[in-house]
């Protein structure tokens, strides 16, 4: 059994949606710009390629995301590992939370999650989406979270790094109680630091190279992590759950330790935060795997992450078809053998509430 | 015990792999991809030493280099990077560029007349 919470797939062009889209957004859509509506994307290019060689041809794609077909992802992932259930997160589509025209997103974000469900969700059992939201309409976003939310192929809310405003704001709070009806998990996965509306990746002023870009990039998911803990979002939405993904693992003992003690300083600023913050953690905060920090020697990786409780907090991702791809058995055999069922399939099935049977 | 048979590939000269190009051969169950760097033949196993990846349908490229301050270009496709986490390895040597503790393996290639014969043997 084993449960991937983190691969990706996503649409060539915009022009997929366009069956999926209404009259005046289609013309929108299609006049913008040069040859239609650009995304706004990263200021860095991964300098020998986003994606795996293997799943597609190099100049067969027009887009920066080369389509990856549902056949490809089955033969070189889902069968070849023998995923249970995979995950799936955007690609391109997690900028709609960047855009500055929310409108326009919202619209992008009920056509991407149509388009999601007739050409892969419904086609392949072992696939469960996450729902992409407009983030910078929290309104609209709950709208679209309560519109799909209750189909069985959706396992919960994707919210990229990236934002205008730290997730636990209470201008979210529509978002998350739409969230906490449905009792669905979000996860606040890394993507599009510093581009669109967002904030820059770090305070120090943007990284000259993709590679510094991708060790920085957890940043947004930092903030957001510690806003939601410090905004009381599991006291007063105490269905929720958030997982972490693709944030890596080590930084977040540090931003907890420190959290737990300031909060013993400044908790009178903050009474809605009524535990310790660590604690809200082990019932809410599950951490997806990848990209997995590794040491050259594998036994400091386990001591650093301890303190997160690991075999209740840790969920196997893969990231396929990206760069940083963490093949499964090699991320588990990194993990002590006392952990390793949890973080296969065991933490993410109970986190995602997934049923017993859709794992036969 | 493998026999001779099994040990060895052989092709024509004229099916040598073109510059930036890999050939790929199986001997006795050994992926192995055969690839031209200048005038030389090399011929490497066909799994990364870093996490298991099919290394020779990876692209093989020339690495971009410090020179005199600046950046230039190394030996031409004399680098062979792998599909998957893009790590580069060094094709004449089988030497990883980023982790000196890794090496692919390489085995032996030789002329014997018009044809190039590979074997099991290590370069």
């Amino acid at each position: 059994m084993l449960i991937d919470c983190d691969i990706h797939v996503g649409y060539e062009t915009l022009a997929d949606l366009l069956d999926y889209l209404d009259g005046a957004t289609r013309e929108l859509v299609s006049s913008s710009g040069t040859n239609g509506l650009a995304m706004p994307s990263y200021p860095w290019n991964h300098p020998a390629g986003w994606i795996r060689q293997d799943v597609y041809e190099r100049g067969s794609s027009v887009g920066d995301f080369p389509y990856l077909t549902l056949d490809t992802l089955r033969e070189r992932h889902l069968d070849r590992y023998a995923v249970s259930i995979g995950v799936v997160e955007p690609d391109e589509a997690a900028a709609f939370a960047i855009l500055p025209n929310s409108q326009l997103a919202a619209r992008l974000c009920s056509a991407y999650n149509d388009w999601l469900l007739d050409r892969w969700l419904e086609e392949e059992p072992r696939l469960r989406g996450m729902i992409v939201v407009p983030a910078q309409w929290p309104e609209a976003a709950a709208r679209e979270i309560r519109r799909v939310g209750t189909r069985d192929e959706f396992a919960g809310i994707f919210l990229p790094g990236a934002a205008r405003i730290p997730y636990g704001n209470p201008v979210y709070d529509p978002l998350w109680e739409a969230a906490n009806e449905l009792a669905l998990p979000v996860a606040v996965h890394t993507h599009f630091e510093s581009v669109g509306i967002a904030g820059p990746v770090t305070a120090a002023g943007m990284p000259d190279y993709y590679g510094e870009y991708h060790a920085l990039c957890g940043s947004g998911m930092y903030g957001h992590f510690v806003s939601i803990l410090c905004h009381g979002i599991f006291e007063r939405f105490p269905s929720t759950r958030v997982a972490m993904v693709e944030g890596g693992l080590v930084p977040f003992v540090g931003f907890l330790w420190r959290l737990d003690t300031n909060w013993k300083s400044c908790r009178n600023e903050m009474p809605w935060c009524k535990r310790r913050p660590s604690d809200y953690v082990w019932d809410h905060i599950r951490f997806a795997t990848q990209p997995l920090e590794s040491p050259d020697d594998p036994e400091q990786l386990v001591r650093a992450i301890e303190f997160l409780r690991p075999a209740e907090t840790l969920m196997y991702a893969s990231d396929f078809p990206h760069w940083d791809f963490d093949e499964p058995e090699q991320t588990l055999r990194q993990l002590p053998v006392e952990w390793r069922e949890s973080v296969r399939w065991r933490n993410a099935q109970t986190f995602f509430r997934l049923p017993a049977p859709a794992l036969a | 015990m493998s026999t001779k048979a099994q040990r060895e590939a052989r092709l024509p000269l004229d099916h040598a792999p073109r510059e930036g190009t890999v050939h790929l051969l199986e001997i006795g169950g050994h992926r192995i991809g055969l690839v031209r760097v200048g005038d030389s033949l090399h011929a490497l196993a066909d799994r990364c030493p870093h996490r298991g990846a099919p290394l020779c349908s990876g692209r093989i490229t020339t690495p971009i280099e410090v020179r005199d301050g600046g950046v230039g270009l190394g030996e031409r496709a004399s680098i062979l990077r792998c599909p998957w986490h893009k790590w580069e390895f060094e094709i004449a040597t089988g030497r990883c560029v980023v982790d000196p503790r890794l090496r692919v393996r390489k085995y032996a290639v030789r002329l014997e007349g018009d044809e190039i014969v590979v074997s099991l043997d290590h370069a």
